[in-house]
């Protein structure tokens, strides 16, 4: 079976962000990058599918980006993946989610594979639709928020948690999954794992390798960001030391009736 | 694009609450753009559901009872969705920022080939143009994106973001036809509700979350439960109460969890981090219980009671309970 799993790198989610006010894009220069956190999950998925499979089964990592960020790809080679494709080109800058869906399908569809796994959400844009369009873009079934997963043959039976319970559903393969947080925390890598990701292979393509047949990057994109400013700064408020349960219970009480909140 | 269609969304016939926020605001912005406002509601329990909205400002409510939107999984959705936007012509589609809206989002922009904005919190039209207000880079920019003259726009919306106004304009209700046979690849085998009847934790105008502080499982059910039932609120929780099994990971807010944005927003026993905090940071009100006085919460907390959550959370239940009852 082969398994590929997409991730994106993303900015440190606890490394200060800010927006190039000359593109209007997300400074990613300078800044440490990380998998995109949902990523490691789905991919921590996929290394206990392959396991579970065994025999001659693979896990490869497929990601988007700048060229000179696919050495971060590393890390989920470390973990346990087997190779890496990055599709990167300067004309992919500036695309949007539906330029980027489109890519992305593009040069999936290059990767002949029976699973593939996606991270429920990123990290930077999180949209979250990224899966349901490479689902549609690749006429895929699309299997979200798996917490459970067998394969049977060609078959896929999911277990799957929904917004207020859970769902059984099965498909056939190939098949796109999402999976659920819930499906094992992402494993950490081995000594073994990361001097082995060494000899990894991170192959990259660029858009001459797929013939799109519509344009992408920014003049590809069906939106366009006119402008953007940080929130009303939050600042410090009240601090109240409870000398008891009472006092402190008083004070918060006092504090939601004056605004008018009980 | 000049009419907007909300897809209303619900579970088992029961209409969610940002389901009404979209009929509501759907109103508005057609108004803006020149066209009408439609609502697209689908699968067994529909028909009734289509009567309820007709208490809001919408021209065409679609409905289908077809009993394969609870049988394969969203498939038949997003045909349905694809079907309405193509009677209605060129269109701006509301879908509800929830797990399954947005899967149905991705799906329905490449039917499309729709614009698509996520997570927005606002609509403004400007000589025509759709320009959304969304929250990004976990809150800590507002951005405004336009959609580019595109036929169609697709926008998932925040729960909470707009309020509910009924004011029904007299809407015309409509059985919208099958879409040509298709076979659908996922089929549901086995639906459970867990949460049955509980408020969802998005849509919830009060929120009570817990975190490490509370030490264990019952807390929740004794302290939090309570105090969010007296404000008419739901319980959540930091990722480290539900990392430790105490509660389910439905209950988790944050960065890899639910982002939500009540009137009034209670931490108790949580530090506030920040992948915490990007997940509650837009709430109305936020008031922090915490022994520490130095927690990062109260950097961003607009009261922070510093004090032991187990002897001051029951004495405000009990005020809230006392206060209630002297006005009814
Ligand atoms: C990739 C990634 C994603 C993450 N995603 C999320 C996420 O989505 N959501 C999330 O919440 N976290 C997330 N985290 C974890 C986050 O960094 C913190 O570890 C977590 O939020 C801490 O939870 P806490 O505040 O409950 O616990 P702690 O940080 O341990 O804080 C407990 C607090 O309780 C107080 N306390 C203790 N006893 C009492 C008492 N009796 N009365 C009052 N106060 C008391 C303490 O003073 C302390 O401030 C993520 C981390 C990573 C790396
Ligand atoms: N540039 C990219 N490279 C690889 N995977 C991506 C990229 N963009 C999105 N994805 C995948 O799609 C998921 C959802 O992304 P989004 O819809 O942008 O929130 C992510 O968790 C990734 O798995």
């Amino acid at each position: 079976m082969k398994i590929v799993v997409t991730i994106k790198l993303v900015p440190n989610p606890n490394a200060e962000k800010r927006i190039d006010p000359q593109t209007k894009r997300l400074a990613r220069t300078g800044v440490e990058t990380v998998l995109n956190p949902y990523d490691e999950y789905a991919l921590e998925a996929a290394l206990q599918l392959k396991e579970r499979a065994g025999g001659d089964t693979t896990v490869t990592i497929f990601s988007m980006a700048p060229d000179s960020l696919k050495e971060g790809l590393r890390r989920a080679l470390a973990m346990g993946a087997d190779d890496a494709v990055v599709l990167s080109d300067e004309a992919l800058e500036g695309s949007d989610v539906s330029a980027t869906a489109f890519a992305m399908a593009a040069a999936l569809r290059t990767l002949k594979f029976d699973l593939l796994v996606v991270g429920g959400l990123t990290d930077d844009s999180s949209t979250g639709a990224v899966p349901g369009a490479l689902a549609e873009h690749l006429g895929l079934p699309c299997i979200t928020n798996a917490r459970k997963v067998e394969i049977k043959g060609d078959a896929i039976e999911v277990e799957r948690e929904t917004d207020s319970g859970y769902q059984t559903v099965h498909g056939p393969l190939p098949a796109l999954l999402t999976t659920a947080l819930t499906f094992g925390e992402p494993r950490y890598a081995s000594l073994k794992g990361i001097m082995g990701a060494k000899k990894k292979s991170i192959a990259s393509i660029s858009l001459q390798d797929l013939s799109l047949d519509r344009p992408v990057g920014t003049s590809g994109s069906k939106t366009e960001l006119r402008s953007f400013a940080p929130p009303p700064v939050r600042g410090k408020g009240e601090v109240v030391e409870a000398s008891d349960g009472l006092s402190g219970a008083q004070a918060i009480f006092d504090f939601l009736a004056q605004k008018r909140l009980v | 694009m000049k009419d907007v269609i909300v897809y209303a969304e619900h579970r088992r016939a029961e209409t969610r609450k940002v389901t009404f926020e979209l009929a509501s605001e759907a109103g508005k912005i057609a108004a803006a753009l020149g066209g009408k406002a439609h609502a697209v509601v689908l699968g067994p329990g529909s028909a009734q559901l289509a009567e309820q909205l007709k208490s809001y400002p919408l021209d065409t409510i679609f409905f289908n009872e077809d009993a394969d939107i609870e049988a394969f999984l969203l498939d038949p959705i997003v045909d349905y969705l694809e079907g309405a936007a193509r009677i209605a012509g060129p269109s701006l589609i509301l879908i509800p920022n929830t797990l399954s809206g947005r899967d149905v989002a991705g799906r329905l922009m490449v039917r499309l080939d729709a614009g698509m904005v996520a997570d927005v919190v606002e609509v403004k039209s400007d000589l025509g143009a759709v320009v959304c207000v969304s929250p990004k880079l976990g809150g800590a920019l507002i951005t405004q994106c336009a959609l580019r003259a595109a036929d169609y726009g697709v926008l998932t919306v925040r729960p909470n973001a707009f309020a509910v106004e009924t004011g029904g304009t007299g809407a015309r209700v409509e059985q919208i036809a099958k879409p040509a046979s298709k076979s659908y690849p996922a089929a549901i085998d086995r639906d459970v509700e867990e949460g049955a009847g509980e408020l969802a934790l998005e849509e919830a105008p009060v929120v009570v979350a817990g975190g490490r502080g509370l030490g264990g499982p019952e807390p929740f059910e004794t302290l939090l439960k309570p105090l969010a039932r007296a404000l008419g609120g739901a319980v959540g929780a930091s990722r480290a109460a539900a990392d430790a099994g105490w509660v389910p990971y439905n209950l988790q807010i944050g960065q890899t969890g639910k982002t939500v944005t009540p009137t009034l927003y209670i931490a108790v026993g949580i530090s506030g981090a920040i992948q915490h905090k990007v997940g509650m940071r837009a709430s109305g009100t936020i008031v922090a219980i915490n022994k520490d006085a130095a927690s990062p919460i109260g950097e961003f907390s607009d009261l922070l009671v510093v004090g032991d959550a187990f002897r001051i959370v029951p004495e405000l239940t009990k005020l809230i309970e006392t206060a209630k009852g002297n006005l009814s």
